[in-house]
């Protein structure tokens, strides 16, 4: 009796840890993922006085161990969290939720005292630091621990030199070190010189830039958020979404062939999964006149160049992802310069408008596209396969 | 006692309209360059000694000058150690010490000059406004300065100022340039000269020697350390072996050939020879039979059998080598490489050295 009642609980409780695996499992299609940690972003921004409360953070940690233990009792996930490559990323998640309260407390402190009209946190008190001995003393132990730590992770996880490169014997999937998985996602979406090159030259130049963009005072040496909402936004969707989302997306979702799989699932490198990528060019002249029943029209994509071979044919079979490529760098930014963007544009003036909106361009780009291929195939918006120009 | 303020340094602030009027009144201290389109300090008024018995002179040419860019500093002395000057009348104190703010505080700050000959009571040293708007709002802790809350006892313009953005406030009069113009005594400089020249060239001269070392360097690094000789030519067995083949299916018998592999794919009506290499970043994908396609596990680009890519970001079909029939025997040709730019671009394939026909 007694063992069937047992049975019967550890059936029900494998029962709803299944559902909610399941659950997880459908929810890591990208599509869902990254639009559900978007979500999650904004919520949180809206409500950074109430998560911010020390006993509200603490219960939400609580809360996320529980929930990142209990998923390391799946075999899949295991596996996954124990591989040594993959140490920093769990690190990764607990520090990046760290920093981002202990600046989200400390803004929302002080925008409470800011509406009272009460003094800031960081001022008042005279608080010169030492060199000697406050700041060596500071240093001296933090190298201590970390020189500890590095031992202790040096010799208890193992980095061995593997054998020399095989092309019989590939890892699969092969992964970039964890730091570059956002990259290397980046690259599913992009032509190499797009994201290795452009991509990442540009937010280390576009960060370089911010100084010389945001002329705005406010929130110099103190922590706030109500008085500068919509840059740190943008901030927090491009290092939460496009940076760490996209790490944990490489590291817990991409498996064997570069598929995705859900964080309990197993990498089983035989699971079909078809994909057929298109291009705009496709749609424009092959999909949507079949659609129409455009009889008439037979040539499918364009192959000869046009007014006597001075456009070449390439031109005209991209025209379409030019056309809306075109619009989304240099018409939008103008639009928006008079609509929703005219106070920005007034306070920051042409040259500094220009440097924005190319950044922002940019950045909005990734995310623009990854919806597109997930959602809807789309390979390139413009693919001049034959000079290597594929966008 | 009566002290005297004396002129010890002049200076002229940017904004100088070239009008002359500097060094109509005081020509021993001005100098109008139409060429340069600038107002220079003669050299040797840029010694305190030099200026003092200048002083009236000096504050009349600042007090003159249209756009107010003349500035000096000042020393208070007892009236009785004044050197004779040219014309001993009264000493301005009040305006020399605004003379170091910015026009227009100083427009308002000292309507009148005093006329009497009995100077006025030393004054502190008086602030730029903006430093002090700035210093004002501003508290240093832990190492950033930090808007202050405390700003509100304070007159309305410097309240407004510690609202601007730093670079709408006006500059920092103390900090500006003199544009000095040095004559040279060419016999004791010109050995200095070639001193400085020589150790500049050695300095510049190691660093080019160095830089140019290390690329060297580099460039030797970046060559390759083995010499690929191998034949690009692969035997690759009898046909008949590649008849017996389905179409669609895939021989991976010579995906580990150095220095680069490639799969023999029996197509409907011919065979041919596919590298391994991925058209988007050169991971080498793998041939998952059950699925009948290549897949890399880089990034994820798919390939049919055929080689031509459906999936993922690679943006060409997978390359082909040159391939021919040596009496019975297949031979892969590796030098010969014929490339389709896209999925419906394949024409190149149909060269007959791309392939055998069955």
């Amino acid at each position: 009796m007694t063992t069937s009642i047992h049975s019967v609980f550890a059936a029900a409780e494998s029962g709803i840890s299944d559902t909610i695996k399941d659950t997880l499992n459908a929810l890591s299609v990208p599509e869902y993922f990254v639009s559900i940690t978007v979500v999650l972003l904004i919520i949180g921004l809206l409500t950074y006085r109430q998560w911010t409360r020390p006993m509200v953070a603490v219960t939400l940690s609580l809360l996320f161990i529980a929930f990142y233990v209990w998923s390391a009792l799946d075999e899949n996930f295991f596996k996954i969290i124990t591989k040594p490559d993959n140490i920093p990323i769990t690190m990764m998640i607990v520090f990046t939720a760290l920093v981002t309260w202990v600046a989200f407390r400390q803004a929302a402190i002080n925008d409470a005292r800011l509406e009272k009209g009460e003094p800031l946190i960081e001022s008042g008190a005279d608080d010169k630091v030492l060199v000697w001995p406050d700041l060596v003393y500071t240093e001296l132990i933090a190298m201590v621990l970390c020189t500890v730590v590095l031992v202790v992770w040096a010799i208890v996880l193992k980095a061995p030199l593997e054998p020399p490169a095989n092309p019989t014997n590939i890892p699969n999937p092969s992964k970039a070190p964890w730091y570059f998985l956002g990259l290397q996602e980046l690259l599913v979406y992009f032509d190499p010189w797009i994201a290795g090159v452009l991509l990442p030259s540009l937010i280390i130049v576009g960060l370089i830039a911010l100084p010389f963009i945001d002329k705005n005072p406010r929130g110099n040496g103190y922590y706030t958020f109500k008085q500068r909402p919509f840059v740190i936004s943008t901030f927090m969707f491009g290092w939460m979404i496009m940076w760490i989302v996209l790490i944990v997306l490489g590291t817990f979702l991409r498996g064997p062939n570069w598929n995705i799989f859900g964080p309990y699932e197993t990498w089983d490198p035989h699971r079909p999964a078809a994909l057929l990528n298109i291009n705009i060019s496709d749609v424009f002249w092959v999909i949507t006149p079949d659609w129409l029943g455009f009889e008439w029209w037979k040539p499918g994509l364009p192959t000869k160049a046009a007014l006597g071979g001075y456009m070449p044919a390439f031109l005209i079979r991209e025209a379409p992802g030019i056309v809306l490529l075109s619009g989304y760098f240099f018409v939008l930014p103008v639009l928006l310069a008079k609509t929703i963007f005219r106070k920005i544009y007034h306070e920051i003036g042409f040259t500094r408008f220009c440097v924005f909106w190319l950044l922002m361009s940019w950045m909005f780009i990734v995310p623009i596209k990854m919806v597109l291929r997930w959602m809807f195939n789309l390979k390139y918006f413009v693919a001049v396969t034959e000079y290597f120009v594929n966008i | 006692m009566a002290t005297k303020a004396l002129v010890t340094k002049v200076w002229i602030d940017p904004g100088c309209i070239v009008c002359d009027a500097c060094e109509t009144t005081c020509p021993e201290v001005f100098e109008v360059q139409h060429d340069n389109e600038t107002c220079i300090i003669r050299p040797e008024a840029l010694d305190a000694e030099f200026n003092k018995p200048l002083t009236e002179s000096i504050i009349e040419a600042a007090e003159e000058c249209p756009v107010d860019v003349i500035k000096f500093d000042t020393v208070e002395v007892d009236a009785a150690d004044v050197p004779a000057a040219p014309k001993p009348a009264a000493a301005p104190a009040a305006g020399a010490a605004d003379a170091s703010e910015p026009a227009t505080a100083a427009a308002k700050a000292s309507p009148e000059k005093p006329a009497s000959k009995v100077a006025a009571p030393p004054k502190p040293k008086v602030v730029d406004p903006a430093i002090q708007a700035l210093l004002a709002a501003t508290t240093v802790r832990g190492g950033h300065a930090v808007i202050n809350q405390g700003i509100q006892d304070l007159p309305d313009s410097i309240k407004h100022m510690s609202k601007l953005s730093p670079d709408k406030l006006p500059p920092d009069a103390r900090h500006q340039k003199v544009l000095q113009k040095s004559s040279p005594k060419k016999d004791e400089t010109s050995r200095r000269d070639f001193v400085v020249l020589g150790a500049l060239t050695v300095g510049w001269g190691s660093v080019a020697a160095a830089g140019g070392v290390s690329t060297l360097a580099f460039a030797r690094f970046m060559a390759p350390n083995v010499l690929e000789v191998e034949d690009p030519k692969v035997r690759c067995g009898s046909l008949a072996k590649y008849l017996a083949m389905a179409p669609g299916e895939v021989n991976e018998d010579y995906k580990p050939v150095k220095p680069s592999g490639f799969w023999i794919v029996r197509e409907e009506e011919r065979i041919a020879a596919v590298s391994i290499i991925c058209t988007h970043l050169g991971c080498i994908p793998s041939w998952l039979p059950n699925d009948r396609k290549f897949k890399c596990p880089c990034h994820g680009s798919g390939f049919k059998p055929n080689g031509v890519n459906f999936e993922g970001p690679a943006p060409r079909p997978l390359e082909r080598f040159k391939i021919y029939l040596d009496g019975d025997d297949v031979i892969v040709d590796r030098s010969k490489k014929f490339l389709a730019m896209g999925p419906n671009d394949t024409a190149k394939w149909n060269d007959p050295e791309a392939s055998i026909p069955v």
